[in-house]
């Protein structure tokens, strides 16, 4: 499971709080090291690492406290909350409304996974019943239509896109415009991979979004990421208003770490995550449950709400 | 009476205490620049191991000293240790009439395809043709997508700028066949129709997927490839680590055990370099792992964005 490897090791090293004769400054400067320790390898930004030990740090008062039941307790719940801040932006995500157009409009760096995703979505929701298709709006990658046309063949799922037209814009238009007369419920629009660094790139993305007016913009991630998609996914949010992050290629070794400062960054909750390279390898994600699961700290998730 | 005179005149002798604070924060530096958590630490401990007694001038701080040395032990983990002069063996391949084969691996969507054809327009313009083997045979496009850029190719070098001959071409048997028997094929279509190079474009997999891993070890076994570029994005994390030491693992375990020259990855492409800032450090994590060069950085989406590594440059933006 995503993140599972993490969660292990963060729990054990909670649990060993439990061994402590004395809870002092050393044994929760050593509980930190190790958590921080575990967040770093698993990309976890640096930043918000070092905050997350900051904020632990600031929560507890040795001087104050009495019992040193008191002592784990706090630390456990702040640890546990620190954690929770890292997947659950607080934002409750877009839900669809049956028998009106939904548009979706998938952005993110290059090579990531949003063609791939965007079928997988379509399909998702036309299992469920959704009337559901697909605009291919990226015209630069080299085969994008064609990956698109194959990908949604396979899967019987309707789609629009042009081998001639050159303009993104002009194509997401059309597209949206048919598809909208036609009565489609979940329309999809994929675009170009593209990065901060090109202005024209986020000009064209600012564009599409600006004719399309989408009811939810999803960023997707690779779950390999590394320390730059804090400073990317801060970029796209900027432009244009990323409400939803879908995580891929979690079926991989990677924790995922990386790609979770998208969420503190977009302020947008993860989704859906990406299991594989076949349209079904594909998973609703709920934040609450995720984090107890992951952390198997239900009885930790009690104290807090206490 | 003898350690307090040399202590005057020239300073003091490095200790553990003095050296970890200072190495704590360049290893959160290299994290921060996105080495990998894990060799970060490595190459701070080194340094600690180098530093450890040595005596350092009054005037020089420690601070400026752990600097030094780990800007010196970066540079040199960049070095490559042997040059690879891919135009030279191309030539050389050429003169014994046999097609020098190159092969593309790595996990999904770090850019394969795209910087396989960025070399084969750096090959083009040495005038060089290429014959381009579509063995990924899996994903949606990716036949097409190399099509597309076979066509583009042409037309930036048409035939008449080479003597009439047509530079590019692409060899594809479409989907769902086997890779390792598409290269075999191709390699034999280029010896054929004197092309001077076979560039083997494969489907991306996660290092971990046992079936994919075996079949990519296959194909480099079947065909002995002169050079396995292993293709990752500067943009990956501590997973740099684990798919090089996975990939390089699958070469070795399924190779021909009375083979005596087992193929490895020979070199790194290290691609999307123009969306990390100076984020630069999956340059350091992959060529830890590998001992092998960055023979090639992809710097943008187009023909002409390819580069060799400037290690001066990324050590610079690595220690800022
Ligand atoms: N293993 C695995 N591979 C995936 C997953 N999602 C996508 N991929 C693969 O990742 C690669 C890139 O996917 P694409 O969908 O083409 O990515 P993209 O973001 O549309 O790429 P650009 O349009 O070029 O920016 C392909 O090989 C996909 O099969 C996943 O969840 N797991
Ligand atoms: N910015 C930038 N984008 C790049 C670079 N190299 C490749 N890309 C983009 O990355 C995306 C994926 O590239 P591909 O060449 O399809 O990747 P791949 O590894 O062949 O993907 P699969 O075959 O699906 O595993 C495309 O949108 C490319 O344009 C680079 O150096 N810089
Ligand atoms: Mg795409
Ligand atoms: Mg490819």
């Amino acid at each position: 499971m995503v993140l599972a490897d993490l969660g292990r090791k963060i729990t054990s090293a909670l649990k060993s709080l439990n061994n402590a004769t004395v809870i002092d400054e050393k044994v929760l400067d050593d509980l930190l090291k190790e958590i921080c320790t575990a967040l770093l390898e698993s990309d976890v930004n640096i930043r918000l690492v070092k905050k997350l030990r900051e904020n632990v740090k600031l929560a507890i008062d040795f001087d104050d406290m009495a019992g040193g039941l008191n002592k784990r307790r706090v630390i456990q719940t702040t640890v546990f909350r620190e954690l929770v801040k890292l997947v659950d932006p607080g934002v409750k995500p877009f839900v669809p409304v049956k028998g009106r157009p939904n548009v979706i409009m998938f952005v993110g760096l290059q090579g990531s996974g949003k063609t791939t995703t965007c079928t997988k979505l379509a399909y998702y929701y036309q299992r469920k019943g959704w009337r559901s298709c697909l605009v291919c709006a990226d015209t630069f990658r080299a085969g994008a239509f064609d990956q698109v046309k194959q990908n949604c063949t396979k899967a019987r799922i309707p789609f629009y896109g042009s081998y001639t037209e050159v303009d993104p814009v002009v194509i997401a238009t059309e597209g949206l415009e048919q598809f909208k007369r036609e009565n489609f419920e979940i329309i999809i629009i994929d675009t170009s991979g593209r990065h901060k660094q090109e202005d024209s790139l986020f000009e064209e993305m600012l564009q599409i979004s600006t004719v399309c007016k989408p009811h939810n913009i999803i960023f997707v991630m690779d779950a390999s990421i590394g320390q730059a998609c804090e400073a990317q996914a801060r970029a796209f949010k900027d432009k244009v208003d990323v409400g939803s992050v879908i995580i891929t290629k979690l079926d991989g070794h990677a924790k995922g770490g990386g790609a979770l400062s998208a969420v503190a960054a977009t302020r947008s909750p993860i989704i859906f995550i990406g299991t594989g390279e076949h349209i079904d390898n594909f998973e609703e994600f709920k934040t609450k449950p995720f984090i107890s699961k992951l952390l198997g700290m239900g009885d930790i998730e009690g104290l807090i709400e206490k | 009476l003898f350690s307090l005179f040399q202590s005057l005149v020239s300073g003091k002798t490095l200790d553990a205490s003095d050296v970890a604070p200072v190495l704590e924060k360049f290893r959160d530096l290299l994290i921060a620049k996105n080495v990998a958590a894990e060799i970060a630490s490595k190459l701070c401990s080194s340094v600690e191991t180098k530093l450890i007694g040595k005596h350092v001038g009054s005037f020089e701080g420690v601070t400026s000293v752990v600097r030094a040395t780990l800007t010196e032990s970066l540079m040199l983990l960049l070095t490559p240790k042997r040059r690879l002069d891919i135009l030279r063996d191309v030539r050389e391949a050429q003169h014994n009439r046999k097609p020098y084969a190159i092969t593309f691996c790595g996990v999904n969507g770090v850019g394969k395809s795209t910087n396989l054809a960025k070399v084969s327009f750096w090959l083009i313009e040495n005038n060089f043709r290429v014959l381009i083997a579509a063995c990924d045979t899996f994903r949606a496009g990716a036949v097409e997508q190399l099509r597309t850029h076979v066509h583009h190719l042409n037309a930036l070098h048409p035939p008449e700028k080479h003597g009439g001959k047509t530079m590019v071409h692409l060899y594809e048997q479409g989907y769902g066949k086997d890779a390792a028997d598409i290269a075999r094929m191709a390699i034999d279509h280029a010896r054929k129709h004197t092309f001077d190079v076979v560039l083997i474009d494969t489907a991306g997999r996660m290092q971990d997927n046992e079936p994919l891993m075996r079949a990519l070890a296959k194909l480099i076994l079947v065909n002995e490839p002169d050079l396995t570029l292993f293709v990752g994005e500067a943009l990956v994390g501590n997973e740099a680590v684990d798919q090089l030491v996975k990939f390089n693992k699958a070469l070795a375990n399924h190779s021909n055990a009375t083979n005596a020259n087992t193929h490895m990855i020979d070199g790194i492409l290290l691609t999307k370099f123009d969306t990390i800032d100076d984020k630069v450090g999956a340059a350091i994590s992959m060529t830890y792992i590998t001992g092998q060069p960055i023979v090639f950085v992809g710097t943008g989406q187009t023909y002409a964005d390819l580069r060799n590594l400037d290690a001066k440059a990324v050590v610079h933006l690595l220690m800022q």
